[in-house]
């Protein structure tokens, strides 16, 4: 940073200089280098040579303040409207500290890189960290170097620190011995991925981010607003401390509960100033469509036979309990698991009765339910599931929430002859890497549990089936996003498995008839769940219904009443921004 | 600024001419080239294999490479010329356009597969499976590894050349490298050595300056200026005069120079001040501007700590405190107004006096 500041000018020559309203520095090194090649007599550069250095410098000249260079370095790259005009905001109104919040799929990184490669030209930013989640160091690696012609490193060593662009995963940079060489580095830019994950003002990743010497600053997240204002509040407080007023002003003036803002109009305005974020269902950004298959199953009768043995001791073990729901968790698990896979009901199971007092009266029940597992020899979900990629023959993905479940339908694919590769979020980051090059490549079928569903990204595949679902419905936009996204070129299909007679037909009637999430590209989900979570997450509510209905009826009409309530809000949200396009 | 195809093309023609590389082929698209040693040196980067060659005296092998300068062009001319039935033209660089996988955009992908289709590698890859670069192993663990050079008659790599590519960018850094300090004299055509009288050349420092004028943003300038180091006088705009002028390196016969009246180092000093006086007539508003958002926010930045710092345990009060300092220094190097001068390229130029 330091120059050498020769801000008083010579008066030698008699010549006095008029003050700049500016600090002015002239490098002299040219100087030295001119005298001591004539002390020596040489060695002289080529003429031609200089010329085009010259003629190069002079292509290369930022002869403006405000207008955009970087499309002009960039031949492998037509980035879209969207993007071209979040990079121009963020350069020349917020000055290069922006929260970007896009929806899944609008190009987030692109966004960034155009960002980066803009102040590189310039040349502005010389230094530059990028931490991201470890699934996706190579991926953002591979992007800057091949879309941007940035030349960014994949933090692997210590002394990968050193190289000018590092990409590398937060939790990484946060620990000992990195930390203290990062903090005690000056950086020209900060880009952080998945920039939620720095929503606690308390946590070692926030601390961590807020000391580290930045110039210019990106943070990235597709949900700025997952559960709490506070916590926007904090994300803000990173980029630029003070925006927002401090803690007591902004609650006194914009939050009137956890989840709830007051003034939202002002709010919105205060917001602008430093978070973009691009809606689906704005701008001229095409979608390819969605295509929903609803694919209804029956149960083989053992199987109809463990579903209602495992429902009816769930319920009655709520009602023991005296319906407390915290200590019900996995007992919902439990309920869940059981429209999915035996192998996973088996597993929870048995850590179940693990944890059980040898003498618990419960003890025999669950062992019978054990018992009931064994005389389930079919899974009619993963023979129809075969039977659809068999018809389909593309790449396809298959996501499940459960492991057990992922296991069993690895091998029961492998054993038919399907080439698959299984995902999940505790894999390490270069076996992630490794299985979507092999999906890419060689595999037909990629099963992925939910963990593994962020960050990865799959245009090259467009069939995507749920074996189970999700009951948070922004996941399963998350899962729909991997396969739904810019650079898609065809039109994605959907199939969603649904045992008939069973919770998951319910919760899928919700989610497609009631929410229509599936088709939805209109964006605005995040939305209709922030006002429809105001006093209780979904899924809360869900198990509510699940273990407290004492008959089929009573729990329809449960998830119907949630259901009316959604559409509604949809409903309003959709006249909202039908207003105020 | 951006430059055509053929702009693109007149430079690395250019480069590749001074440096004495040896051109194949050439065409308005394209050109396939050995480089010379020297320009080899400057642009494979391979310190180790130089330093190899300087050790053991042992005859340097340069890389060769098909610059393609309008790809999509190219490309569809070599398609052309593929499909056309006639035999191929011998010894010809245009083959058929590699096939890249849709997804793909990467021209790494068709770099690679290029040069194995020059090497006779069966061209015949199993279907399904990826021919992209990152399924290296290298690849899977870097995230992306440059392609390494091959060695090796018929091994030419194809590599398209455009504004900004990295390639372009580095023909200039080399350039400048090898061409930024200079002495030079004007040639005097060959009447000057019949003629009785010596003539007088007059000594002139010339020196390119790049302005950088930095805020959040930036603004950049070229100034070439030259000062006659007997007389004191500046030319303002040098580079055209020199442009128009026959250079040469050698002292020329039957002339002479003018004594100089200024040091080098004084000259520099007055074409500095020059500078300066320039600098000074032109309009601030934008370091107005800039220094108006810092302020904006610093009052921000000092108005939200200045609540935190009310903090009675002195113990975090420090670290507030330290948190704001560190707050206050970023934003000011974010905001601050400066100027920076460097020089692109400077010399002595001496020049026939008028």
């Amino acid at each position: 940073m330091m120059q050498l500041s020769r801000n008083s000018l010579p008066q030698e020559g008699g010549i006095s200089a008029p003050l700049l309203p500016v600090p002015l520095s002239f490098e002299r090194n040219w100087l030295q280098d001119l005298e001591s090649r004539l002390e020596k007599g040489g060695p002289w550069g080529d003429w031609k040579l200089s010329r085009l250095a010259v003629q190069g410098e002079q292509c290369g000249l930022v002869t403006s303040f405000d207008e955009l260079q970087c499309t002009k370095h960039l031949s492998s790259l037509s980035p879209l409207p969207h993007q071209l005009d979040t990079a121009h905001k963020v350069l020349f109104e917020m000055s290069g500290r922006a929260i970007l919040a896009d929806e899944v799929g609008l190009g987030k990184t692109i966004e960034a890189g155009l960002i980066l490669k803009e102040y590189l030209v310039r040349g502005l930013v010389g230094k530059v960290l990028i931490l991201v989640p470890a699934s996706l160091v190579l991926q953002w690696v591979r992007e800057l170097n091949a879309k941007f012609g940035i030349n960014a490193v994949a933090q692997k060593k210590a002394y990968s620190w050193g190289n000018d662009i590092v990409v590398a995963s937060l939790d990484t940079a946060k620990r000992d011995p990195h930390k203290e060489l990062l903090l005690s580095s000056e950086y020209d830019m900060l880009i952080i991925d998945e920039a939620h994950k720095l929503k606690n003002k308390k946590s070692t990743n926030y601390q961590f981010v807020q000391q580290l010497r930045k110039k210019y600053c990106l943070l990235l997240t597709a949900t700025p607003v997952q559960n709490d204002l506070g916590e926007l509040f904090n994300l803000i407080t990173l980029l630029k401390p003070g925006q927002l007023g401090n803690q007591g002003d902004f609650a006194a003036n914009f939050v009137v509960d956890k989840r709830q803002p007051k003034n939202e109009v002002q709010l919105r305005g205060e917001l602008s100033k430093v978070m973009i974020r691009n809606r689906r269902g704005e701008g001229p950004v095409s979608f390819t469509k969605r295509k929903v298959r609803n694919i209804p199953l029956t149960l083989s009768p053992e199987e109809k036979a463990l579903y209602d043995g495992v429902t009816a001791f769930v319920k009655d073990t709520y009602q023991e309990s005296g319906g407390n729901l915290s200590s019900m968790l996995s007992l919902v698990t439990l309920q869940r698991e059981v429209c999915s896979s035996r192998d996973a009901v088996f597993i929870t199971l048995v850590n179940l009765i693990k944890k059980l007092p040898a003498d618990s009266p419960k003890r025999d029940r669950m062992m019978e339910l054990l018992q009931s597992i064994r005389t389930v020899k079919t899974n009619t979900k993963a023979e129809k599931t075969m039977e659809l990629i068999r018809e389909m023959n593309e790449k396809v993905i298959v996501f499940t929430e459960y492991r057990a479940t992922q296991e069993y339908l690895l091998q029961y694919f492998r054993d038919h002859g399907l080439q698959c590769v299984p995902y999940s979020g505790g894999m390490n980051r270069g076996k992630k890497d490794w299985m979507m090059d092999l999906f890419r490549g060689r595999a037909q079928v990629m099963i992925a549990t939910e963990a593994g569903g962020e960050g990865i990204n799959l245009q090259f595949c467009h069939h995507m089936i749920n074996f189970d679902l999700p009951w948070n419905p922004m996941r399963v936009e998350q899962r729909i996003g991997r396969v739904h996204r810019l650079g898609q070129q065809n039109d994605v299909v959907i199939y969603n498995l649904s045992t008939q007679g069973t919770i998951e037909e319910h919760i899928l009637h919700l989610l497609h008839e009631k929410i229509n999430m599936f088709e939805m590209v209109i964006g605005g989900l995040d939305v209709i769940l922030e006002r429809f979570e105001q006093k209780e997450s979904l899924e809360k509510s869900l198990y509510k219904i699940m273990l407290e209905a004492r008959s089929d009826e009573e729990l329809r009409s449960g998830l119907d009443h949630i259901g009316e309530s959604l559409s509604e809000l949809s409903q309003e949200t959709r006249q909202e921004s039908g207003v105020t396009p | 600024m951006t430059l055509t195809a053929q702009e693109v093309r007149r430079h690395v023609m250019d480069y590749l001419e001074a440096t004495g590389c040896t051109v194949i082929e050439v065409s308005p698209l394209h050109v396939t080239v050995k480089l010379s040693p020297r320009a080899d040196r400057m642009l494979t980067d391979r310190p180790y294999y130089w330093g190899f060659v300087e050790r053991t005296g042992a005859e340097p092998e340069t890389l060769s490479f098909t610059f393609v300068f309008d790809p999509e062009q190219y490309d569809h001319a070599a398609a052309q010329a593929a499909a056309a039935p006639a035999r191929p033209r011998g010894g010809t660089n245009l083959r058929p356009a590699p096939m890249v996988q849709p997804g793909s955009n990467d021209m790494e992908a068709a770099a690679e597969t290029d040069t194995a289709a020059a090497g006779g590698a069966p061209a015949g890859v199993p279907p399904g499976v990826s021919t992209e670069p990152q399924d290296s192993i290298l690849a899977r663990y870097f995230g992306i590894v440059p392609a390494l050079p091959r060695l090796g008659p018929g091994m030419i790599r194809r590599e398209d050349v455009t504004y900004g590519s990295k390639r372009l960018k580095q023909i200039w850094a080399a350039a400048r490298d090898e061409g930024k300090c200079l002495q030079l004299f004007e040639d005097p055509g060959s009447r000057q050595r019949m003629t009785l009288f010596s003539a007088a050349y007059e000594p002139w420092l010339g020196v390119c300056y790049k302005v950088e004028m930095t805020c959040d943003l930036k603004r950049e300038e070229l100034h070439f200026l030259g000062i006659s180091l007997t007389t004191g006088r500046i030319a303002a705009d040098f580079g055209t005069r020199l442009g128009s002028l026959e250079l040469t390196p050698r002292l020329p016969e039957n002339i002479h120079i003018q004594p100089y009246e200024l040091t080098v180092s004084g000259g520099a000093d007055r074409l500095e001040s020059y500078l300066t006086d320039q600098l000074a007539g032109l309009d601030y508003s934008w370091a107005e501007e800039a220094r108006e958002r810092l302020r904006l926010e610093l009052s921000i930045v000092d108005l939200y700590y200045s609540e935190l710092l009310k903090e009675p345990d002195e113990e975090k009060k420090q670290a507030i405190e330290e948190q704001y300092n560190a707050r206050r220094t970023e934003t000011a190097w974010q905001y601050e107004p400066q100027i920076a001068v460097s020089a692109v390229t400077y010399g002595l130029f001496h020049l026939r006096s008028s």
